[in-house]
């Protein structure tokens, strides 16, 4: 009999699953559960706020894709799961088998406790139908309040900026954007944003939505400073979706455990994307590192285990990359946090090297024991060097013999290909390995 | 499938083939043209020079000319929020039209192979060269005044490693 696959969620980690087990078994059953009609990247939902795609252009596979890859594809939200029984419920009453189950329900937005905060008008930035409804509203606002100053909040105050409302940022910790920068480098970014008209305010806790229930006056902080506003994003960090894991036996932290292939603690059950809990590289524990490449990649090593194709997960680690006002910064690794709750460490590096040759050009990189465990690079010019920093870091190689030159070092494997031949067992790739051989000629 | 290669005992860091490429990324192909209208981009492959002072040495001075690897899986077209950077028949190509230039691409690219220039500009492997044939069917290829680029595929390539060359080469370098 065909085995059955059933996925669900149809997202970055769904859709990368379902692809691969086309791929690797052109006879498998394969479905897909989404409580979402269309399948559309996240990512691209502020470029769509600030008007610059359009509601067709959010696809990041052909809009054929399930029918293309004979998936079946089912509209409707997973409300139960029975491990003893290997079964899925649907909201629309239907009950599937299946032979293995990959979870790729990612995450959802985190609300503040706040008063008001259920009032219309307040918005998260994670769905269509969020980015649909703050547009809708968009006629009628003159003010918005982003609550939240990590990577999704400000991504849509400078949507809402472009489309002609003022907005004014409202941050707890002491700096924007405390997930990805340090504090120099996050004051770089907090002035572009002031400089193109968008009001940041840190440490600002907010107390309360003021308003009635169908329209939102604005947002008062524990200060008892009040700003007013037609409308409140929401980018305070997501959650695991873990709602399906009630009840079940499926081991969770923060959210789904799954080992190096993967797998749940139940049998059968794997997990991949921003609801699953997997090994992180630098952490040397299981985190979710809540980012679009790490759900493709886990979604494609998951199917091929859920074929029985032993694939190991490598690992994850904290990376990305943004524009903000034209200006983009790649950050990597755990040095570049604040050591707090939100996930940094002290004692994460012991020698920090810094260049800013001209403005707008910024090179931060941290290290420790001569190994790269952090870069921030601002500006054009600099992140080109991005992607070998990052291998640098993840395959945690000794750089003592180029440290003169990180600085300076652009997009140049060559200057690295020593390094990588000294440790070429760390370079596992097929193509690093084409490259020791083609210089050890 | 078909890959580039470099043989570091043929280069001599000339830079015949970033030049070659540069020029075939531009509307008119022509070197002079595309300098006088300003079309010149940069090359999507690049001639490396390997490792800092005490390397070069032991190493034997080597240059290199370096390009994407087309890997598979691909880490780029992992990253990719937009799905402009995808696999076609085993190669990783952009559509530019896609890009939304996020950067994300040349974040995961371990090869440094991607240069950011409003859209992700990489190695495409000549889409406008498809009708050719032999050392014609990459700009590249066909530049290389010491035949170091090599198309094929990576057994084909260590067959030509293993071949020893001629002492003009040695010479040359
Ligand atoms: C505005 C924005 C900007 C972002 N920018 C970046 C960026 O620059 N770089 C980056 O790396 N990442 C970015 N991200 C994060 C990235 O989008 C996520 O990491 C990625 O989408 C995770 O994919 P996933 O498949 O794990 O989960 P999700 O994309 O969350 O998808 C899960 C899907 O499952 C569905 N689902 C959940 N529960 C059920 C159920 N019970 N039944 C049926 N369906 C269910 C959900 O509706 C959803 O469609 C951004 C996210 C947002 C919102
Ligand atoms: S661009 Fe980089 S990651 Fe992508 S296929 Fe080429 S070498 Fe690999
Ligand atoms: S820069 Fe372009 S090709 Fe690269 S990840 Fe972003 S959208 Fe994809």
């Amino acid at each position: 009999m065909k085995p059955r696959y059933v996925i669900i969620g149809a997202s970055a980690a769904g859709s990368s699953a379902a692809e691969t087990l086309r791929r690797h078994d052109p006879n498998a059953q394969i479905t897909v559960v989404s409580d979402e009609k269309i399948t559309y990247s996240k990512p691209l939902l502020s470029y769509y706020l600030a008007g610059k795609l359009g509601e067709e252009q959010l696809f990041f596979r052909s809009p054929d894709f399930y029918e293309r890859y004979g998936i079946e594809k089912i509209h409707a939200r997973a409300v139960g799961l029975r491990p003893e029984k290997s079964t899925v419920e649907l909201s629309n009453g239907q009950k599937l088998h299946y032979d293995k189950l990959l979870l790729a329900t990612g995450a959802a937005p985190r609300f503040p406790k706040v008063e008001g905060i259920q009032r219309d008008g307040v918005f998260g930035l994670r769905k269509l139908e969020d980015a649909q409804g703050i547009l809708a509203r968009l006629p009628k606002t003159k003010r918005a309040v982003v609550l939240g100053g990590g990577l999704v909040g400000l991504k849509a105050a400078a949507a809402l900026k472009e489309r002609g409302v003022a907005v004014t940022v409202l941050i707890d910790s002491p700096h924007a954007l405390s997930q990805m920068l340090d504090e120099s480098s996050a004051r770089i970014f907090e002035k572009i944003f002031e400089q193109n008209g968008v009001a940041i305010r840190t440490r600002a806790k907010p107390v309360a939505v003021l308003g009635t229930k169908e329209k939102i006056e604005g947002v008062q902080l524990a200060s008892g400073e009040v700003f007013p506003c037609d409308v409140i994003v929401v980018g305070k960090g997501v959650d695991p979706s873990v709602e399906l894991l009630e009840g079940t036996r499926i081991r969770r932290d923060y959210g789904v455990l799954v080992d190096d292939y993967l797998r749940t603690s139940v049998e059968n059950i794997y997990a991949a994307g921003d609801v699953a809990q997997a090994r992180d590289v630098l952490r040397g524990e299981p985190w979710i590192n809540a980012l679009w490449p790490c759900a493709v990649e886990q979604g494609r090593v998951a199917a091929l285990n859920m074929l029985e194709k032993k694939a190991a997960y490598r690992g994850s680690m904290r990376m990305n990359s943004v524009q903000f006002f034209g200006v983009p910064v790649i950050s990597a690794g755990l040095a570049v946090l604040t050591p707090g709750p939100l996930g940094g460490r002290p004692g994460e590096h012991d020698e920090t090297l810094e260049s800013r040759p001209a403005p707008g050009i910024y090179r931060k990189i941290f290290l420790k024991d001569d190994t790269i465990v952090g870069f921030v690079l601002v500006g054009d010019v600099p992140i080109e060097a991005a992607g070998v920093l990052r291998i640098l870091m993840e395959r945690r190689v000794n750089v003592a013999s180029i440290k003169e030159e990180l600085l300076e070092l652009g997009p140049d494997l060559g200057r690295l290909l020593p390094l990588i031949v000294e440790n070429k067992e760390r370079f596992v790739e097929r193509e690093f390995q084409e490259l020791v051989h083609t210089v050890g000629v | 499938m078909e890959r580039l290669f470099c043989d570091p005992r043929r280069c001599v860091g000339c830079r015949a083939c970033e030049i070659a490429c540069a020029v075939e990324h531009t509307p008119s192909k022509d070197l002079f043209v595309s300098v006088l209208n300003g079309e010149l981009g940069p090359p999507r492959r690049r001639v490396q020079a390997l490792g800092a002072q005490p390397y070069r040495v032991a190493i034997g001075g080597v240059v290199l000319s370096l390009g994407c690897h087309h890997c598979d899986p691909a880490p780029c077209v992992d990253a990719c929020i937009t799905g402009a950077m995808h696999k076609e028949d085993g190669q990783t190509v952009c559509d530019t039209d896609k890009c939304v230039g996020c950067w994300m691409c040349v974040m995961s690219c371990p090869y440094g192979a991607i240069t950011p220039k409003v859209k992700a500009l990489k190695c495409d492997l000549c889409p406008d060269r498809k009708d050719k044939v032999g050392r014609s069917r990459y700009a590249c290829v066909e530049a290389c005044p010491t035949e170091a680029l090599f198309a094929g595929t990576f057994e084909e390539f260590q067959r030509v490693l293993a071949e020893p060359i001629s002492a003009g080469w040695e010479g040359a370098r």
